[in-house]
């Protein structure tokens, strides 16, 4: 069709995707292949591995921290999801129905994605210090019960929430307010003719064509908030008691401190097919977009 | 639409007062602090007017000179990164742009898959295997990790931005004899800085930011400078705030204005690499 498809080497594309595919494919595939054999192994640092089938699969689901860390991590993902989609969305709105010195807004609406979780976690420990933070004075010139996180594991969890949301509201803010602005503005007009009002338009005109941003924001969030280890190390080490342990930190004590490295694989290979299936619907429409366009 | 004038426009100047609050107030607090004395920083109530002082930065440095060779490590590591990053992603998003197959299309949705592998996962087996190579506590292991974490996103990114210059100029060139690098690297690379810019920007904040890895591939010549803060964080000795806040305000400050410099690129990236895909 085009002059490239007739190219005389056929090797050229292969030959520059090359290097990303090695790097990909020996740094992160086989790895997590090696994971996956790993699992059904009995291995520790520096012993031979020997096979035991589904054993360490069955410890894993067997072990009341295991269930413990998942209920954890499903609360959090839950509420730190979709509370960032929310608040996304309203900042969204607010932001493509005009604000003044838009640039001023935006930087200072992106400036906690270039915050490290480290410094996060230095940040909104001090604001919610039971003795000086200045979260918890206002909390109790308010009258509300105080955040007590490193002691009560449902305060810290909830801390961790509140960091995990403001470290990646500018994400979802970012997708959903690129989707904003690309509906197109005559839409609007055509409904305020048409005598819609502010509710009308946003329910027939804003949320229907918002959708897929949604989605797509939603769906990066929630396989990556799976994922969240530093912000719960830092604050809480999984403590008191490894009552505040996520999916990730309970891996890595398995694997790092208890040295039962077949337990810790198979917890990934959990952790991995979780990811998975929350992608599914993704990867097939995707898959089918890609396969109908080569 | 606009009859309630006075009170849409109180409505706004409460909104965007919510909104900076809530951004920078973290920021500004542990910012501020880092320039108080002791007592101020553990004043009830806190108060907006204290005598400035450097004596955080200079017990930072007098007890922590391992923080400002983090720094060094950390900076050594993004860049590092980015280059390997930026420059084997805009190969690839080349090649995704212009070639057309099946096998080809199947190692692009490899790719993507590739993105929904959590890290933490891999470091199960690349922890001996790092080990082994002699290669943990070295730049090179960090590079290598944060390069290939974003060289999927990367190549996705490159792709959306490599579409966008006309084939012709491919065309062009090719009748002229040149070959494929000679196209990327003669007409292809100077119209598509905007999109090396994004994946740079991705790849510059998380390398400069990054923990985890950090956490477990280095401990003491390679590590960065999050790994030091954190280690201030759980020092034994109880936490030294204002030495803290010290660290946490130079570590976050380059990266922050950096940030606020680069908006464009990065909404534009982050649209390209999420939206499109």
């Amino acid at each position: 069709m085009t002059a490239t498809a007739t190219a005389p080497r056929p090797l050229a594309p292969w030959v520059l995707v090359a290097p990303v595919q090695l790097m990909v494919g020996l740094i992160i595939f086989i790895p997590a292949l090696y994971v996956l054999w790993l699992s059904f192994q009995s291995s520790s640092f520096g012993q031979q591995a020997v096979f035991v089938g589904l054993a360490n699969y069955a410890q894993v689901l067997g072990d009341a921290y295991f269930w413990h860390a998942l209920r954890n991590t499903i609360v959090v993902v839950l509420v730190v999801v979709h509370a960032e989609l929310l608040a996304g969305l309203g900042l969204a709105l607010f932001v493509a129905a005009g604000v003044p010195w838009r640039p001023v807004v935006l930087a200072i609406i992106l400036a906690p994605y270039a915050v490290s979780e480290v410094s996060a976690v230095v940040m909104w420990r001090f604001l919610f210090d039971p003795d000086v933070g200045l979260a918890t004075r206002v909390l109790q010139a308010l009258h509300l019960p105080i955040l007590e996180w490193s002691v009560v594991p449902a305060d810290g969890l909830a801390l961790v929430c509140l960091l995990s949301v403001w470290l990646n509201l500018p994400f979802t803010f970012v997708i959903l307010y690129a989707g904003r602005l690309a509906i197109p503005t005559q839409l609007y007009e055509a409904a305020e003719i048409d005598g819609a009002r502010p509710w009308q338009q946003f329910r027939r005109v804003t949320l229907p064509l918002l959708t897929p941003a949604m989605l797509i924001a939603m769906l990066f969030r929630y396989i990556f908030a799976f994922r969240l280890f530093s912000e719960v190390w830092l604050l809480t080490q999984g403590g008191p008691a490894r009552s505040t342990e996520v999916l990730a930190v309970y891996l890595y004590l398995e694997a790092f401190r208890y040295n039962a490295f077949g337990v810790a694989a198979a917890t990934g290979w959990l952790l991995v097919l979780v990811s998975l299936v929350l992608a599914l619907w993704y990867l097939r429409r995707l898959y089918r977009d890609m396969a109908r366009h080569a | 639409m606009r009859r309630r004038r006075p009170l849409a426009r109180a409505a706004r100047a409460l909104g965007l007062a919510a909104i900076a609050l809530w951004s920078l107030l973290p920021i500004a607090m542990m910012a501020l602090s880092s320039f108080k004395a002791d007592r101020d920083i553990f004043a009830v109530p806190q108060r907006l007017a204290f005598t400035p002082t450097l004596a955080n930065y200079v017990g930072l440095a007098a007890r922590w000179g391992d923080f400002f060779r983090g720094l060094l490590n950390s900076a050594i590591v993004t860049a590092g990164a980015t280059l390997l990053a930026v420059a084997v992603s805009t190969l690839a998003g080349y090649a995704y742009s212009r070639y057309r197959g099946r096998a080809l299309t199947f190692s692009a949705f490899f790719l993507i898959f590739i993105r929904l592998l959590p890290p933490i996962v891999i470091t199960l087996p690349l922890f001996p295997v790092v080990n082994q190579l002699r290669l943990n506590d070295t730049h090179l292991v960090l590079i290598l990790l944060y390069a290939t974490f974003f060289v999927s996103l990367g190549t996705i990114v490159m792709r959306t931005f490599i579409d966008q210059i006309p084939r012709e100029l491919d065309e062009a060139a090719s009748v002229d004899g040149a070959g494929v690098l000679q196209i990327v690297g003669r007409v292809i690379l100077p119209l598509c800085g905007p999109g090396m810019i994004a994946v740079a920007v991705f790849v510059i904040v998380y390398a400069w930011n990054e923990f985890l890895f950090a956490f477990i591939f280095t401990t003491t010549r390679a590590k960065t400078a999050p790994l030091v803060v954190s280690e201030m964080i759980g020092a034994v000795e109880g936490v030294e705030w204002g030495v803290l806040f010290a660290a946490s305000t130079l570590q976050l400050l380059p990266i922050l204005i950096f940030v606020v410099l680069a908006q464009k690129h990065l909404m534009a990236g982050l649209t390209a690499g999420a939206v499109k895909d």
